[in-house]
């Protein structure tokens, strides 16, 4: 392991955008990183609303119509070596938002995130716990670690 | 001659070592254990994540001038590293670089810096995010749209107009009790008649100058330029890969040597790798830090309402000291 | 108290925030019009979050449907599913047991309790102040705990169902005690948070004539919930509600309407509701907790209003074939959002964000009856 894989797994910012799910999982995710009794940082994951400073993105919600170009321009905004990480049902299908037209496609939904941004890693859930959110992320790293 | 040289950089060199490590340590024992939480490794943040962000990718920034945007934290650091070399015994010997003045003029020059940063940073975050916004039915389509980096460079320059106020009021009044404005001299005043904190005049400069270090770092409560609920980060916005490691460097080394010209100017211990007294400056710097983190752990953002009256009660307090220090 | 803010003519810029920004936790646009740092004007817009929730139920069975109302919102789904499942009730005349009455009820006021914990701890954060954000989550912790004891997950509970609650959401000795007890302990931490808040003078400072929304104006802009109460007007539809008939609680009213009436409101109402919930407990009936022995028929649009954490929500649909027809739902922050962007004005950029979660916004729940234009 190098000086480039040791420090990347000691400090991790992550990005946290949600693009019109229900609320539930972005709560859930601020509960993870505000919550004494969760806290993401004793992981060395920081919170930041930096796209410059973000090491993995987090993309809650089924991507709605006028969240694709802010999602698209926040995720090149980052840079390289990153990581997208999709919670929650709704980022991960598209949820009950997308899925329940059958195979009538839905307007407003452009997600899952899948179909927008590549992802790397899917955390399912309606709505995600934070204890999976924290395993999600640090079950990514490895990726970000060799990229 | 190289003599001088080598016992600057060692001295410079391992004040910096130290200092990355003042971040870690206000994160994990202060805010951590006020907030009831175990809080990050003490590496993580001071040199962790300078490192980590020196192998990403080197992104041209949003901004104006790409070139001057990213050159000035490379400035800033520059600026700090010569505050603290002027702070080394060795280097009184040239009365010009070791004064007062030259202290100041650099950490002007630290602040001018913020308002380039913020007027050049043009973040994706605010104005240039996709949204259609500006349509039929919307208020005020005719006013001048700008970007919220933009009130980052007017607060600094309230910064630099009355916000660091306090901070230099502070540095003279050790000036005003010696006579002198060479750090030589104040520190061998201090020799002769004991530390300048000890008196009357010094303990209500010390806490003008606690205010004023606060200030000059914007951290909590005075961090009106990187409040999270406007601004977001402010000035650093846009830097990535080596520069926001400059950024991130940057910072716990002025916490550290703002640290180590307190001990100069009010114990009159300077930093010298070759004798004990280095450890006062080390003491010194953690109870700052210390301080610093408990003081922003239980206040929540200031705005005018308190930054104003805060300001100036300070700067009359300093006031007072430079009057008791000339008396 | 002044009856109007009046904003200068002059505007100088135009500062846009969002979609994405630390200080609100879900996407939405807000445009400040500033001059000179202070906000004179403010524009909301929202549209972000369309789903088109509506649409979709059209034409479901209305138990799918009602499943469905629950994703409306993260934060007050329970609301949403008790009040759908009320209108189908009132709709085909369905009387439920009285304990499944009562256990809604405590559902519903544990989830207002999660909802003000939130609220304090959003209100918190974006004031800037981490410690005091990180204790009002800490104190939300054991609600949710609650929550998922009860319901079986943290924030979709599905506890509601045509002719009472589910079988799963059922009050056993155990649980009962495991309320108790917990409900002990977050009063108790309650009563400290707030302690602390009203004692730190550098707090109350930073808060206390920030975004006032006067009570001529509230009552103008149709504000509803807690934010109306701030301004003085003792408005709540739980002491209209039948459900609520056999409870003793107080209406909480705060006479400012500023960010501090707000907190305060929030704080004290957390204290009502965990009254509620004793007094549900003391008194819970025996008896089934769900009576399936109701018919499907059609009925005419039915309405029905409910109070939840943020203010009065309305449910209405009508019954066709046991499928639903022409849904409406319109949340508490449809009505405030007129007054989070007049709370902007006349206070510092870095209050706006304050001032508009001081209102409690929930644009995820709002964003349905909008129109989109294809580009």
């Amino acid at each position: 392991m190098g000086i480039k894989s040791f420090s990347r797994k000691r400090a991790i910012h992550i990005m946290l955008v949600y693009t019109g799910g229900c609320n539930g999982c972005d709560i859930e995710i601020v509960n993870a990183v505000l919550s004494p009794k969760y806290d993401i940082e004793q992981y060395n994951v920081f919170l930041t609303w930096n796209p410059r400073e973000a090491d993995i993105l987090v993309v809650t919600g089924p991507v709605t119509r006028f969240n694709e170009d802010p999602l698209i321009k926040i995720y090149e905004s980052i840079p390289d070596p990153k990581l997208v990480v999709a919670a929650g049902a709704c980022a991960v299908m598209g949820g009950v938002y997308k899925n329940i037209h059958g195979d009538i496609p839905s307007e407003e939904i452009m997600g899952p995130v899948d179909n927008v941004i590549p992802v790397d890693a899917k955390i399912p859930g309606c709505a995600v716990r934070p204890k999976d959110i924290l395993s999600g992320v640090v079950a990514s790293l490895p990726v970000l670690l060799d990229k | 001659m190289l003599n001088i040289l080598i016992t600057v950089a060692l001295t410079v060199l391992v004040c910096f070592i130290i200092s990355t490590l003042l971040p870690g340590i206000e994160r994990k024992y202060i805010h951590a254990r006020i907030q009831q939480r175990i809080g990050p490794m003490v590496l993580s943040p001071g040199v962790m994540a300078p490192i980590k962000f020196c192998f990403k990718e080197n992104i041209k920034p949003r901004a104006s001038v790409p070139g001057l945007y990213k050159s000035l934290p490379i400035i800033c650091f520059i600026v700090v590293l010569c505050i603290l070399a002027a702070l080394v015994p060795s280097s009184y010997i040239f009365p010009a670089f070791a004064s007062i003045i030259t202290i100041v003029g650099l950490l002007k020059i630290e602040e001018v810096c913020y308002v380039f940063m913020g007027a050049l940073s043009k973040s994706i975050m605010s104005l240039a995010m996709p949204f259609p916004d500006v349509i039929k039915g919307g208020a005020h389509l005719d006013v001048e749209r700008s970007y919220m980096e933009d009130l980052s460079a007017k607060r600094a320059l309230r910064l630099i107009s009355y916000g660091s106020f306090p901070m230099y009021l502070a540095i003279f009044a050790p000036v005003a009790a010696s006579g002198s404005i060479f750090l030589g001299d104040i520190v061998a005043y201090q020799h002769i008649h004991g530390p300048f904190l000890f008196t009357l005049s010094g303990i209500i400069a010390a806490v003008v100058f606690f205010v004023g270090y606060m200030i000059l770092l914007n951290d909590y409560p005075f961090a009106i330029l990187k409040t999270k609920a406007d601004v977001i980060e402010g000035p650093y916005m846009e830097y990535a890969s080596k520069y926001r490691a400059f950024v991130f460097i940057t910072r716990g080394f002025l916490m550290f040597t703002l640290g180590v010209l307190f001990s100069v100017l009010f114990i009159g211990v300077p930093p010298n790798i070759f004798s004990v007294g280095i450890i006062v400056n080390i003491v010194v710097a953690l109870i700052f830090v210390i301080l610093m983190g408990i003081f922003s752990a239980f206040s929540p953002i200031f705005t005018n309402r308190q930054f104003f009256p805060a300001v100036i009660g300070v700067s009359v307090l300093g006031v007072l000291a430079i009057a008791l220090g000339l008396l | 108290m002044l009856d109007e803010k009046k904003p200068r003519e002059t505007i100088e810029t135009e500062i846009p925030l969002g979609t994405v920004h630390p200080a609100a936790l879900e996407p939405y646009r807000v445009r400040l019009f500033v001059e000179d740092e202070i906000v004179q004007e403010a524009e909301i817009t929202i549209g972000v979050n369309h789903r088109g929730i509506e649409r979709i139920m059209e034409g479901l069975p209305v138990e799918k449907a009602n499943a469905l109302t629950e994703k409306v919102c993260g934060i007050c789904s329970n609301a949403h599913i008790w009040n759908s499942v009320r209108t189908a009730e009132l709709g085909l005349g369905i009387e439920i047991p009285e304990r499944a009455s009562y256990i809604r009820i405590i559902m519903g006021e544990l989830e207002r309790l999660h909802s003000h914990f939130l609220y304090l701890g959003h209100g918190c954060e974006v004031l800037a102040h981490e410690t005091f954000s990180m204790r009002a989550f800490y104190l939300r912790e054991s609600i949710m705990d609650l929550l998922f004891m009860i319901g079986g997950n943290r924030v979709q509970y599905g506890c509601s169902i045509i002719g009472g609650v589910r079988p799963r959401c059922e009050l056993t000795d155990e649980r009962i005690r495991t309320l108790r007890e917990k409900l002990d302990a977050v009063e108790k931490g309650a009563a400290d948070f707030a302690d602390r808040v009203t004692s730190d003078t550098v707090f109350i400072s930073r808060i206390e004539g920030v975004g006032v929304i006067p009570q001529k104006q509230a009552l103008k802009l149709e504000v509803t919930g807690p934010t109306l109460r701030a301004t003085g007007v003792p408005k709540d539809f739980r002491t209209i509600m039948p459900d609520y008939e056999p409870f003793d609680f107080n209406v909480i009213t705060q006479q400012d309407g500023d960010v501090k009436a707000n907190l305060m409101m929030r704080v004290l109402e957390i204290f009502e509701s965990i009254k509620i919930i004793r007094q549900a407990l003391d008194n819970l009936p025996k008896g089934p907790v769900v009576d399936r022995s109701w018919e499907m028929v059609d009925c005419d649009t039915v309405h029905s209003y409910i109070e939840v954490p943020r203010g009065t929500l309305y449910h209405s649909y009508a019954l066709e074939d046991g499928r639903i027809r022409g849904s409406i739902i319109r949340t508490p922050s449809m009505s405030n959002i007129g007054a989070m962007q007049y709370a902007c004005i006349g206070d510092h950029v870095t209050d706006a964000q304050l001032c508009i979660v001081q209102c409690d916004p929930c644009f995820t729940c709002t964003d349905r009856a909008v129109e989109i234009i294809r580009r």
